[in-house]
């Protein structure tokens, strides 16, 4: 288009008369520095595709499908509580019907090896406070819970009613033990039985039921106090400790009273206080958590009251503790210290505090158990890390109960070049090596836990069938090929095919 | 298997002599060699074990010598009755007894031999004839002399025909005889009977749950997928059985409170119930002016399940609960119970199918 300003004068051309124009150019005359016309540009037609935007790629592409909107996305936690969440009953399962409960009776009896034995109803509020149960164990899938009497299971037994007998040579024993085995292979089940057991017998039971998580920093930490700053204690984990001490064990707790005086209580103790209100402010006030539960330990390990304490004195039941996934506490931590540095799981109070039970006495030179009791720290083999340290002291405890001596060149030694964790070892060393002061006491013993026999599978293969989710003949030569393909009757793997769905169409 | 090839052989070969003569007689052997294979089959079972052993049977006795059959049960028609005269004359020998009407004793008519009468009469025992004495009390096989004859050969008194070396001859080639048969080459124990085709590694799921797992696979994560298919079972295994909507039934099976002990016969019958018979095919070019029309043409069932399946899955994706496996597991039910948008999508593929059930005669013509 020409400008409408002389180029030589810059003064204003006449303007030419607006009728003389055709009415299309007067309307796009946007912009007049434009030097060609607009008369070429053909108008813009309707059904014509968008014009594309300044430096937007033109080629033919796929369209991308659209995610649903989903209106509400899960609450939070929804996710974790659906993953962690245990059921124990299917109702479309067939009720077993000879199936016996766990009692008194019947944990001794070596007939019912290789049968069923259901949790008794009532136990399993307290089972579910001590977390006993595992989201994969598969219990969801039958009428009630209930676990296979195997030859482990019975030796338990008998342990466990020896130490809780009148008299007898076992009465009062302690018996420490740490279980391993493949995976699958029962060994949360067989604490789990040994917790029922226990519950049966009226002990009162502590559980640390994953120790992972006291390691993994999910849990607040502080240092213990200001004159041992680098020993950390954990206040959340300890009430959470407690609240399960309590809830479980309320029938007995609520039937002691407290025998010492505790003066590092804020609170006053009073004679006469049961043991269930002693430990309730550990479990409201998290800050006293720790001194609540040391508080509760000493008495639940007094052998005779102070001096004013004596009315309503009760001889404390035997204790049964029990640990899994043993492995992560011999390690560092995922918690950082005031120089940034990992800090160490044996630093942790809480984890002093239970690995100290593995020792048959305390610093104190007194029995670490006086009222007798059972010890079980199992490891997993599913989540746990490798830690070298902690491989040869299990060895090493192995070896020992071969009765190879440590002097001699057989026993299993550290590599010095794989940094062995001196105080892993330390631990185990200690426990099993020094005498302890009650002579009774057993030391620190290694239980591996293999697969079921033939008979035992054979009884669990069958319980299956009888809760109509196995439809098969249940024969020697079937259950034997199962037992095989278990990997020789690992109890894991027997479910898993137990479990497996196959229709003869 | 050589035990059956010579069967074949020893049966087959007079039989196609036989049809060279006649057509009719060849048939009828063809049926004898049926029906004597037959029993064996049915009383043993199917498997490999029962063909070898019923064809063990039959080879022996097509070289079988007399004793050998005689052991043998016989069948009906296998010894016939006499002629007529025959059994008449028998007839009047065991009738013809004396006229005055006593049973005739079978010892009157055909004497008894000492010896039972000494076994049961004790009193005669006592009185019998002193030789007869004699020879009881003397033990048996001493004689005072000797019958047999000195072998003087030396030759001969090394090799000992005697029945035991037969016996051994004959037990070393039975034993080899069963282990042919017993062992098949490859074995080293017995064929299963009936080896269902789960027992496969690559086929370990059931072709339904196989197809629903691949079928909830995303992006290529098969181990993911079937996670989800296992939690999917187990909610059909836990849920309460579903109530069966009466216009809604699923294909029949057993009543509804018997199908979470079985998930995946649940698991069929969810998808076979949904499953259209047919698919719509959109086809242009056969009435002309550019018009496409639906044309239905039939699914296999592998197809049909799969169009179901999808649905399912599509259907599900509108639901509210955070795991996928959730929503397949609830939207499944909803389907056995007959709440699921699933039916209406099968009902209207049946009623536009129907409707253009006119236009297959529109392909046909062009064809």
């Amino acid at each position: 288009m020409v400008s409408s300003f002389c180029w030589s004068c810059l003064t204003r051309l006449p303007t030419a008369p607006r009728a003389i124009l055709p009415p299309t150019l007067t309307a796009q005359r946007v912009a007049a520095f434009h030097s060609s016309t607009p008369l070429l540009a053909g108008a813009k037609k309707k059904g014509d595709l968008p014009v594309a935007k300044y430096r937007q790629a033109k080629s033919a592409k796929m369209k991308k499908k659209k995610p649903v909107e989903r209106t509400r996305p899960p609450a939070v936690g929804e996710r974790r509580a659906l993953r962690k969440r245990i059921v124990l009953s299917n109702p479309n399962a067939l009720e077993v019907e000879d199936m016996q409960d766990l009692s008194a009776e019947n944990m001794v009896d070596a007939r019912l090896r290789g049968s069923i034995l259901g949790l008794p109803v009532p136990m399993l509020d307290q089972l579910r406070a001590v977390q006993a149960f595992k989201p994969k164990q598969g219990w969801s899938i039958f009428r009630r819970p209930g676990t296979v009497v195997r030859r482990e299971t019975l030796e338990l037994g008998r342990l466990i009613d020896g130490i809780s007998a009148e008299e007898g040579e076992n009465k009062g024993k302690v018996v420490r033990k740490i279980i391993t085995g493949v995976k699958g292979s029962g060994k949360s089940v067989h604490m789990l039985q040994a917790m029922s057991m226990a519950f049966t017998k009226e002990w009162v039971v502590i559980t640390v039921p994953e120790a992972q998580d006291l390691v993994i920093a999910n849990t607040a930490y502080a240092p213990l106090s200001d004159e041992n700053p680098n020993v950390y204690v954990q206040n959340d984990a300890t009430a959470a400790l407690l609240s399960r001490i309590v809830t479980a064990n309320q029938k007995v707790l609520s039937k002691l009273t407290v025998s010492q005086p505790h003066p590092a209580l804020k609170t006053a103790v009073k004679p006469g206080m049961t043991l269930e209100a002693l430990a309730k402010p550990g479990i409201q006030d998290p800050a006293v958590a720790w001194s609540v539960f040391q508080a509760l330990w000493t008495e639940l390990t007094a052998t005779a009251p102070a001096a004013g304490f004596e009315k309503g004195f009760k001889p404390r039941p035997p204790m049964l503790v029990t640990l899994d996934n043993l492995a992560h506490w011999m390690k560092e931590t995922k918690y950082n210290n005031i120089d940034c540095k990992p800090i160490h799981a044996h630093d942790l109070v809480f984890v002093q505090h239970f690995l100290s039970l593995l020792k048959p006495s305390t610093e104190a030179g007194k029995p670490s158990l006086p009222n007798g009791g059972l010890i079980l720290y199992a490891t997993s083999g599913s989540n746990s890390p490798t830690v070298y340290g902690f491989e040869v002291a299990l060895q090493q405890l192995a070896a020992r109960q071969a009765g190879i001596k440590p002097s001699s060149p057989e026993f299993p030694q550290p590599d010095p070049y794989l940094n062995a964790d001196k105080r892993v070892l330390a631990v185990f060393n200690d426990s099993a090596s020094t005498k302890s002061p009650a002579s009774k006491d057993r030391s620190l013993e290694l239980q591996t836990i293999g697969g079921l026999t033939r008979d035992e599978a054979q009884g669990f293969m069958e319980y299956f069938a009888r809760s109509g989710l196995l439809r098969e003949n249940i024969t020697d030569t079937w259950v034997g090929e199962k037992w095989s393909l278990a990997g020789g009757g690992v109890i894991g793997e027997l479910e898993k095919l137990g479990r497996r769905l196959r229709v003869i169409a | 298997m050589p035990p059956r090839l010579n069967l074949f052989t020893a049966r087959a070969v007079p039989v196609l002599r036989q049809s060279a003569n006649s057509s009719a007689a060849s048939r009828r052997s063809f049926a004898t060699i049926l029906n004597t294979n037959r029993p064996c089959a049915a009383s043993t079972g199917h498997g490999l074990k029962s063909g070898l052993s019923a064809s063990v049977r039959t080879q022996r006795r097509c070289n079988s010598s007399g004793s050998d059959g005689q052991d043998r049960p016989k069948g009906p028609t296998e010894d016939p009755l006499p002629h007529v005269s025959e059994e008449a004359a028998e007839v009047s020998k065991i009738m013809d007894k004396k006229c005055d009407g006593t049973p005739a004793s079978p010892e009157l008519e055909q004497g008894t031999p000492i010896s039972e009468i000494l076994q049961r009469d004790k009193e005669a025992l006592k009185h019998m004839p002193k030789v007869m004495q004699d020879q009881m009390k003397r033990p048996s096989g001493s004689r005072s002399f000797s019958t047999s004859a000195r072998r003087l050969q030396p030759e001969l008194q090394g090799k000992e025909f005697d029945d035991a070396s037969a016996s051994v001859v004959a037990n070393m080639i039975s034993q080899v005889n069963q282990q042919a048969t017993e062992l098949h080459p490859g074995l080293k124990f017995e064929v299963p009977e009936n080896l269902p085709k789960t027992e496969n590694f690559r086929k370990r799921y059931e072709t339904i749950v196989e197809q629903f797992t691949k079928l909830l696979m995303q992006d290529g994560k098969l181990s993911k997928a079937q996670n989800t298919m296992a939690f999917i079972l187990d909610h059909l295994r836990t849920a309460p059985p579903p109530n069966i909507n009466p216009r809604r039934r699923l294909l029949p099976g057993p009543p509804a409170p018997q199908l979470p002990l079985n998930p995946v016969l649940y698991l069929t019958l969810i998808v076979d119930s949904v499953a259209p018979l047919l698919k719509l095919r959109q086809q242009k070019g056969i009435v002309g002016g550019g018009v496409s029309v639906q044309v239905p043409s039939p699914l296999a069932l592998r197809q049909r399940r799969r169009t179901a399946i999808k649905w399912i899955i599509d259907a599900s994706d509108k639901r509210k609960d955070s795991l996928f496996g959730q929503r397949v597991a609830n939207e499944l039910v909803a389907v056995a119970e007959g709440r699921s948008g699933v039916w209406e999508k099968r009902e209207q593929v049946h009623k536009l199918g129907v409707a253009g059930r006119s236009n297959l005669g529109l392909v046909a013509r062009r064809r």
